[in-house]
């Protein structure tokens, strides 16, 4: 019964071709048995086909993959017989390399932009990324899944990284908040300590704290070697 | 030409919204126009004092919506200013036995005969202030220079833009010194945050009390500053929008101080 759930040689269609994943621990000839019954199956509809052998992690040598190709040309007259496409180098400076062409272009957003002022009562829900080009107001609140930047003043209350994210930030222009919050911890604003200069100030947790920093000298982004997805 | 419903609003309670809504219904039609003003705080009705009409009152406003009076009988003619009139709110009432609906067809009646109808809205933002905004062409937030007012009136603010009603804001009750000192927020603070149209200033005036005391109009007082305020602000709701708004706080010298006291007392006697 596990020889049905799990059969050695298995067949599905991709695309215009026929896609075989096997077994290479088994020996020749049983292979050969086994990839049998999926073709006697077929029938003509063999014929013909595009076969791609793939034998999945483990991997097989071209001589398998060549006696095998040869033995289904004889035996089921079909057509093309290759192993599985070499899958596209995903090393850092292939990535790189993409970046820089148009590897951006592709990345789907998961920010959601807002621009407006936020205004008491009004609560603004991001599964990740929040960024509102305008205020928040006092007793309005913004809250998000990942970072929160707010191209204006944030007085009301920034709730970022819910549940867990305890890497996200929370950045504004005039940081001047009731309360944020950044994954599980809390830190409450105090306006006699706010920022009067109006400087760019970002929060993030450090030693399991919640720390407000001036973004200008303490960015955290600037020692990033290459930029990334966040 | 159809009148305007101006609604009178502000969220947080005791900053001023019946205050402004009798001064600057004395103000508009001192300036001639028709105006009525009607009490939307059903239950806790306060505008008739403030105006000094309390002892005139027969029928009011939840009779009319009834079908009890006419509009023209709970209609109360000022004693003082011509083409002033106040519509009472019930003092017995609950405030939901007033519909959006009545309201809707109580104001297109009051669009025909007055140039200016003033709903002061009751705090908060429940019933009462849904009736009062139904049918309202433009608001009027009050708000006092301190944080709890502040948030009130932004929360007040997003709830008449989400019904497309365009908010204008008077910053009432300002004590220029409070603020010198920095033991106040200032005009300009409140504006950055509720970042709407600014319609006027008012200071903080002893003038007030006296007036809610005896419902002589503060815009009939010679020597308030506050009356001075409130026949500014309703100029600029009639027809002077580009009137410049003074700032209270700003310093003054006693060149100025003495110009202003001159040109405030001829102001006064125009009006």
């Amino acid at each position: 019964m596990s020889d049905q759930v799990n059969p050695p040689v298995r067949l599905k269609g991709v695309g215009d071709r026929l896609w075989i994943t096997f077994d290479a621990t088994l020996p020749l000839e049983e292979l050969k048995k086994e990839i049998n019954r999926p073709f006697e199956r077929l029938n003509q509809l063999a014929i013909n086909a595009r076969i791609i052998l793939d034998a999945g992690e483990q991997g097989a040598d071209a001589t398998i993959i060549n006696e095998l190709g040869g033995y289904l040309k004889e035996k089921f007259h079909v057509g093309k017989v290759t192993g599985p496409p070499e899958k596209p180098q995903q090393d850092e400076t292939h990535k790189r390399a993409g970046d820089l062409s148009n590897a951006w272009h592709n990345h789907r957003s998961e920010a959601l932009i807002i621009a407006g002022r936020v205004r008491s009562g009004q609560k603004i829900q991001a599964e990740k990324h929040l960024v509102i080009m305008g205020d928040l107001n006092p007793g309005a609140e913004a809250i998000a899944g990942g970072d929160i930047i707010i191209l204006g003043t944030l007085l009301g209350t920034a709730i970022a990284g819910q549940p867990d994210n305890e890497s996200a930030i929370i950045m504004a222009m005039d940081f001047r908040p009731t309360q944020i919050q950044i994954g599980g911890l809390a830190a409450a604003g105090d306006a006699s300590t706010g920022n009067k200069g109006k400087t760019p100030e970002f929060a993030k947790i450090e030693q399991n704290k919640i720390m407000v920093m001036d973004y200008n000298t303490e960015n955290p982004f600037k020692r990033l070697a290459w930029p990334e997805v966040r | 030409m159809e009148g305007k419903i101006v609604v009178v609003t502000s969220g947080k309670g005791g900053v001023g919204k019946t205050t402004v809504t009798a001064s600057l219904g004395a103000a508009l039609a001192l300036q001639g126009k028709r105006v009525a003003v009607v009490d939307m705080d059903i239950g806790l009705r306060n505008l008739d004092v403030v105006m000094g009409l309390e002892n005139r009152i027969i029928f009011n406003i939840v009779d009319v919506v009834q079908g009890k009076c006419k509009l023209k009988q709970a209609t109360i003619k000022d004693r003082r200013i011509n083409n002033l009139y106040l519509i009472p709110a019930s003092q017995s009432d609950e405030k939901d036995t007033i519909k959006p609906e009545n309201m809707k067809w109580l104001c297109n009646k009051l669009k025909k005969e007055f140039d200016f109808t003033l709903l002061d809205c009751p705090a908060g933002i429940e019933q009462g202030f849904k009736n009062s905004i139904e049918a309202a062409d433009e608001a009027i937030v009050v708000c006092m220079p301190e944080i709890s007012s502040v948030r009130d009136a932004d929360r007040v603010i997003g709830l008449l833009y989400s019904r497309s009603i365009t908010p204008k804001l008077i910053v009432n009750r300002i004590i220029p010194k409070m603020v010198e000192r920095g033991d106040m927020l200032s005009h300009q603070d409140v504006v950055d945050v509720l970042s709407i149209e600014l319609l006027g200033l008012v200071e903080t005036d002893e003038n007030i009390v006296v007036s809610a005391n005896t419902g002589l109009p503060v815009v009939m007082q010679k020597d308030s500053k506050a009356g001075k305020s409130f026949i500014e602000i309703a100029m600029r709701m009639n027809g002077h929008p580009d009137l410049p708004i003074e700032d209270p706080t700003a310093p003054r010298s006693l060149w100025k101080k003495l110009s202003g006291k001159i040109s405030r007392k001829s102001k006064v006697q125009i009006s």
